[in-house]
């Protein structure tokens, strides 16, 4: 056997590889085909696919255009819907007048004696009112910022007479001069409304401070009557003090410290007179003053040695001077009458032997317009209202308010306390409420400094100077 | 990476800026407002520093003529040392009595009813809480008056309220009840995160309770009690509600419990001089700003 030569075993393994490639390359060709016709099918596949998106797209756009048609038209719709119901309510407005809204101090039973006044200017005129409630002391920190912004959260607003006054001056409150007929109503109880001779509010119905009110039949019962004289107030101070169970013969209330004033105010107003009365709120007669000082160390101190109780805050203490058992007798205003169960059981009586002219603390509740209303107008009638003969004849008919106008008859009155503090009132010099009248700074100093004196009535030289120094 | 963080950094002041202009209106500017008027008079003429000489020398604020008489002169001895009366005595029994509460119940089984009970007056409205105060001291129906009797200190009854030397304390004592709760629930938290173990290698090592307590418990709530004395203090130097309750916006029994706060609120809302108003805010704004620089420097060193 010839062994094969060097160059026949290239030429072997060259035609092996020729023909492994060969194979290979046709594997490989079948397999590209194969993969090629796939892509191919994915391709057609993805052309259909972007057709059906062109067409969902093209149905989408359609869809918007409609809405956005629909949606034109609607919203076009609903502002000719809006433009009628703002026509409407314009239309009903004029028909029905606007709703005003007031701002007082009433809550619980005293709202309620209150709001059949506004019921009846509702009936008189067609004006709807509503009404809010909110104490003088929560509208202080409120109004300021309402009215810096030239808006007010009522059209016809209860608050202090200074207030008034401050805030008229500043023209946030509509002046009303020559609206109502000053010659109406107390003598002086305008003023307080007044800058300048401009009046920027009213004089609604206010309460007396007459005085010390007892039950009836206590006195009955204990054998107690009425004193005349100094000497005699005392001697019921002492006799009631000596009744088994009484803690202290007079109760004294204190709220934030306005009965003390109160009570104070009464002892001025008997002891010193209407005019020292008048000269302290004007500010011509010191606290500190001989005058001022002899008349508490007289007349008030001695009675803070245990005849007077300390300050009370609750209600409760007054169920205990209703029924007896604890204090026999009460200062407060003429309110009271709608704190007891029997009003035809309460007596009252003022301190006696008032040398002068007498005169009766008298605190009327004042309202104003604020310039920022948007009823004037109609704020402006209620306002009226509220001032007149008629309104307040309404309210003191509820019982427990005095009229500042001068002609509410008498007979408006419901019979008993409210007529007998009426007709009582008839004729005396009528006293504006000393710390209302100044208000301010000095109001709270004059509360807690009368709260200190009346536990350690030994401070009475510092309390005064402390109230000096924030008098007018 | 970079990208994104540099991004983020470049969009920083967009996120920011809803919270930044909120807080720029109704927290910078109004401050600032108040510290520039406190420069004028009412009638708007520049005054310097004649307001903060006013409110520092008046009565109402520091009244330290006649110390001898101390609170029972008109007065007392002026808000600002009630508020500091305040710090002395509400701060450290608020404070302890939270933490011997929490001590006391962190064991005890149905704790968590006691706690939310004693917490109850962390959530009442400080006005509600003042009256509730007011009532609770009031001689005829008041529940410590009541209990002065049973223990037959009837020299002790009063209407706590009413009399000027134990106006301020009644206020105190009865915010001690209220605020309790406060202190309470952040120390039992931080009881919570002490190591048993701590206790018991203390208790082999023959630790007494109180070595335990000063040794382990006390400085182990070093955070808690920092937070307790910053939140208490800020909030006695900002008294108003329930003291405006429990004894009237007069400041009670000649001012004898009146409070920086309340002083604020007579002169801007009572006398309608926001000029001198503004001065005490500014008074009590840098009092607080010192407390509260303090407790951020200190959690910033930590």
């Amino acid at each position: 056997m010839k062994m094969p030569t060097t160059m026949e075993n290239v030429i072997t393994v060259l035609v092996l590889i020729a023909i492994v490639t060969s194979a290979g390359s046709l594997w490989y060709g079948l397999t590209v085909a194969d993969d090629v016709g796939t892509l191919t099918d994915s391709v057609a596949t993805l052309v259909d696919q972007m057709g059906d998106l062109a067409t969902s797209v093209a149905s989408v756009a359609t869809s918007v255009a409609d809405l956005a048609t629909a949606t034109t038209a609607d919203l076009a719709a609903i502002a000719d819907d809006i433009t009628a119901i703002s026509d409407r309510v314009k239309e009903v407005e004029k028909e029905i007048g606007p709703t005003l809204t007031v701002i007082g101090p009433w809550s619980g039973a005293e709202m309620d004696a209150f709001l059949p006044v506004l019921a009846a200017f509702e009936n008189k005129t067609g004006t709807k009112v509503s009404y809010r409630i909110y104490r003088a002391e929560d509208l202080a920190p409120i109004l300021p910022a309402q009215f810096a912004a030239g808006q007010a959260p009522g059209d016809v607003i209860f608050m202090w007479n200074w207030f008034i006054q401050e805030k008229g001056e500043e023209g946030h409150i509509l002046e009303v001069t020559g609206l109502i007929d000053e010659a109406d109503f107390r003598p002086g109880v305008l003023d307080l409304v007044k800058v300048d001779n401009k009046l920027y509010g009213g004089a609604y119905t206010g309460k007396g401070k007459p005085g010390f009110w007892y039950r009836k039949s206590f006195f009955t019962a204990n054998g107690l009557t009425v004193p005349t004289t100094w000497a005699e107030f005392l001697t019921l101070v002492d006799d009631i003090a000596a009744i088994p169970g009484i803690v202290n013969p007079i109760l004294s209330g204190d709220g934030v410290g306005w009965p003390l004033s109160d009570i104070t105010e009464h002892f001025i107003a008997t002891y010193g007179g209407p005019q020292l009365h008048r000269d302290l709120t004007n500010g011509t007669v010191a606290w500190n003053s001989t005058q001022v000082e002899t008349l508490f160390t007289d007349r008030i101190v001695p009675l803070l040695d245990g005849d007077f109780s300390d300050p009370k805050t609750w209600d409760t203490y007054i169920e205990n001077w209703w029924n007896g058992s604890e204090y026999g007798l009460y200062f407060m205003g003429s309110w009271i009458t709608g704190m007891v169960d029997d009003p035809t059981d309460l007596g009252v009586f003022s301190l006696p032997e008032a040398p002068g002219a007498e005169g009766v603390v008298f605190s009327a509740d004042y309202f104003f317009v604020p310039a920022y209303t948007e009823h004037p107008k109609e704020a402006l009638e209620l306002f009226e209202f509220l001032a007149s003969e008629e309104g307040q004849s309404h309210q003191v008919a509820e019982g427990g308010h005095i009229a500042t106008n001068i002609n509410v008859p008498l007979d408006a009155y419901p019979p008993g306390v409210d007529t007998d503090m009426a007709i009582a009132m008839t004729g005396k010099e009528t006293l504006l409420d000393l710390d209302d009248t100044i208000g301010g700074e000095f109001q709270t100093t004059f509360w807690s400094q009368l709260q200190l004196l009346w536990v350690q009535p030994a401070q009475l030289d510092a309390v005064l100077d402390a109230i000096e120094a924030k008098a007018p | 990476m970079r990208t994104e963080i540099i991004s983020a950094k470049k969009n920083l002041p967009l996120f920011f800026s809803p919270a930044l202009i909120l807080i720029v209106l109704f927290v910078l500017f109004p401050v600032l407002q108040t510290i520039y008027i406190s420069f004028f008079s009412s009638s708007g003429e520049f005054v310097g520093l004649d307001n903060y000489h006013d409110v520092l020398t008046s009565k109402e604020i520091l009244n330290l003529g006649d110390v001898s008489q101390g609170l029972s002169q008109p007065y007392g001895l002026g808000a600002l040392v009630h508020n500091m009366l305040w710090i002395l005595i509400h701060l450290p029994l608020s404070m302890f009595s939270g933490l011997a509460l929490a001590i006391i119940l962190r064991d005890v089984k149905g704790a968590s009813v006691v706690k939310s009970a004693i917490f109850l007056g962390m959530v009442t409205p400080m006005i509600v809480g003042g009256l509730i105060l007011q009532f609770t001291f009031e001689e005829g129906v008041g529940i410590v008056n009541g209990f002065f009797n049973i223990l037959g200190l009837e020299q002790l009854t009063r209407t706590w309220t009413a009399h000027p030397e134990t106006a301020l304390f009644a206020v105190i004592f009865g915010s001690v009840w209220l605020w309790t709760g406060f202190s309470l629930i952040v120390y039992s938290a931080g009881l919570a995160t002490i190591p048993r173990e701590y206790y018991e290698a203390a208790k082999i090592d023959g630790a007494t309770p109180f070595r335990t307590f000063f040794r382990i418990t006390f400085p182990l709530l070093k955070p808690m009690t920092l937070v307790v004395i910053t939140m208490t203090l800020l909030w006695e130097l900002k008294i108003f509600d329930i003291v405006w309750a429990a004894v009237g916006e007069g400041g009670g029994p000649g001012q004898a419990s009146n409070v920086l706060a309340l002083q604020m609120y007579v002169w801007a809302f009572r006398s309608f001089d926001f000029n001198r108003a503004a001065a005490v805010a500014t008074i009590l704004t840098a009092l607080t700003l010192v407390v509260s620089v303090w407790m951020i420097r200190y959690m910033v060193k930590k």
